[in-house]
């Protein structure tokens, strides 16, 4: 009970620089244990639209997020191999209270660095790229800690064409 | 425009369609003067794929394109018609319309103020004073583009005055083209908006080619294959023993598909299982179509209509080349029409699920695009092979019909390619 208005904008900030450092560290299936058993993963084109009439660029329930933590750890792709290198900044950390019991709607900007190393010469390899984005976050308290009810990030040029984005944004 | 002569006998060299070993340049992937010439002598002269009717449904709709280099609108007007404008202003040249898509029944260039309508009217001038009392306006409209059709709600144009048809490009592809719709009872698809966008640092035609490729699933998408088994949609094997059927068919004027059996067994076809699923789309199928025909819609395929158009079991897929070396693709999934939602939220997913810049297979495509990209400036052998079941290949009704993971398609391609990049 009113679990939700306890949480602070400094203890999700903590989370949030968890979750940026597991994704980094590329350790995905940690990252995908933060989420809910009904957790969401969104990446819109356009945010404006729903999402299951819609297309996205990634609108995963829990069981295709264990598929993507499944195929990047456990099968051989080709679009991270080599891995794609990441530094996550997060900033601007604004949480509400939802009207429902221990939910909070976190809300950040995340700019992301991306680069893939390569040899000499190869192209799409070693040239570092910038995301920025709008992030929201709805955060659930549970006895396992807070975990991710809902992830959505919304690129500033969500609607523009992407070289590969199998880095997991 | 104007491509020498000398580089046109060269742009001839680029293919060799050797009877056993068929090749080509990897110049027709790096050379910029070989771009410049496929902008001028492909994509400003052939019928290029430039939307679906159902981008534009109502009057004062419209969305700007690029063919080859130049920038066109397409509009609908009040009288329901469907024009493709040069997007130039007819004073000093700036284009008229920035945004990609809108609403507007006119266009204002914003250098002089001069209006035109989305007919291509011009229907005001600022300070018209400063022109003659006798300035004829009606000569002074956006330009149209030479040539706009449609076919089945598909939009091409052609932006030579002279050439063939819409029909007559068409037509080798035609019949799986009316396949395609028919998964459809009432053979009509709605895209789906926006689309899918990616970008890769590599050449068009490496998406044309791989498009209906059927030989390299087994490898660039064995992870998408272990994916279906985590999921227990399938075994690794089934999907490789699958891989193996059905044909790639290499067709006149470039176009060519790749394409598995057609079958009314729920468990062998993706039509066959959603008809079983939901009787009140089998009902609708069985009425409008015959057995024969539901067999011939079921087979899925991959259909490339040269130069920039594939057609896929859930998206329209669009080639739009940026440089040599730089191309950008849009995947515009679609709703097909007269079918339960959940057939086509289904889709919706499973489109997700491979396609799109963070799907589970397009960027393993795209990746070896970029490999063979940096490869092909190794010129110590400088030619690719395209000769993979050559000597296997028949012809039948006009289409070299090759084994699942032949490469008559894609010889297809480059026989046109030739055709249009070495003759008038």
């Amino acid at each position: 009970m009113g679990t939700a208005a306890t949480l602070g904008a400094e203890e999700a900030e903590r989370f949030l620089f968890a979750e940026a450092r597991l994704l980094d560290e590329r350790r995905f299936d940690e990252w995908e244990a933060l989420f809910t058993d009904d957790g969401v993963y969104l990446v819109p084109i356009d945010p404006a639209k729903e999402p299951s009439r819609s297309i996205s660029i990634i609108y995963d329930d829990r069981r295709r997020l264990g598929e993507r933590v499944f195929r990047q750890m456990k099968t051989p792709v080709l679009d991270q191999n080599p891995p794609s290198r990441t530094i996550r900044f997060v900033s601007n950390v604004e949480v509400a209270p939802d009207a429902a019991d221990g939910i909070a709607t976190v809300r950040c900007h995340q700019l992301i660095a991306e680069m893939r190393p390569g040899g000499p010469g190869q192209a799409g390899l070693n040239a570092p790229r910038w995301f920025a984005a709008r992030c929201e976050y709805r955060l659930r308290r549970t006895d396992g800690g807070l975990k991710i009810a809902a992830k959505k990030v919304v690129f500033l040029n969500s609607d523009l064409p992407h070289y590969n984005l199998s880095f997991i944004p | 425009m104007a491509v020498g002569e000398r580089a046109v006998g060269r742009f001839r060299e680029l293919v060799d369609d050797d009877p056993r070993e068929f090749r080509i340049h990897g110049a027709v992937y790096t050379d910029p003067e070989v771009f410049v010439a496929e902008m001028a002598r492909i994509f400003e002269r052939s019928w290029v794929y430039v939307g679906h009717d159902s981008e534009l449904p109502a009057a004062g709709d419209y969305k700007t394109v690029v063919v080859g280099t130049q920038p066109l609108i397409l509009t609908r007007h009040e009288d329901g018609e469907i024009y493709c404008l040069y997007n130039r202003c007819r004073h000093r040249g700036a284009v008229v319309c920035r945004q990609e898509r809108g609403h507007s029944n006119f266009f204002r260039c914003r250098y002089h103020n001069w209006v035109y309508a989305n007919n291509g009217d011009l229907i005001g001038m600022s300070q018209s004073t400063g022109y003659p009392d006798d300035f004829d306006r009606s000569g002074y409209g956006l330009v149209r583009a030479p040539a706009l059709a449609a076919y089945r709600g598909l939009l091409f144009v052609r932006l030579a005055e002279q050439g063939p048809s819409l029909a007559e490009h068409l037509a080798p592809a035609r019949r799986y083209i009316d396949w395609w719709l028919g998964r459809s009872p009432v053979e009509e698809v709605e895209l789906v908006l926006p689309p899918h966008r990616y970008e890769y640092p590599g050449n068009w035609k490496l998406q044309v080619e791989n498009g209906y490729d059927g030989y390299h699933g087994n490898y660039v998408h064995l992870s998408w294959q272990r994916v279906l088994q985590l999921s227990r949609e399938s075994t690794v094997e089934e999907i490789q023993r699958y891989r193996q059927s059905g044909a790639a068919r290499g067709l006149a004027n470039g176009h060519g598909l790749l394409e598995r059996p057609g079958s009314l067994n729920p468990n062998a076809s993706w039509t066959a299982r959603m008809m079983q699923r939901y009787p009140e789309y089998a009902e609708a199928m069985r009425g409008r179509f015959s057995e024969e025909q539901l067999v011939a819609i079921s087979a899925r395929r991959n259909i490339f209509i040269f130069p920039n158009l594939y057609l896929f079991d859930t998206h329209i897929r669009v080639i739009m080349p940026k440089a040599a070396d730089r191309t950008e693709v849009q995947l515009y999934v679609y709703a097909l029409k007269g079918v339960p939602e959940v057939i086509n939220e289904g889709r919706f997913r499973g489109h997700e699920r491979f396609y799109g810049p963070a799907g589970f297979g397009a960027p393993d495509d795209i990746e070896v695009f970029t490999e063979v990209q940096t490869g092909v400036h190794a010129t110590g052998h400088g030619w690719n092979l395209l000769n993979r079941g050559q000597h296997r290949e028949r012809i039948e009704e006009g289409e070299w019909v090759g084994h699942t993971t032949d490469e008559a398609p894609q010889r297809s391609l480059y026989r046109h390619w030739r055709r249009m990049m070495a003759e008038a």
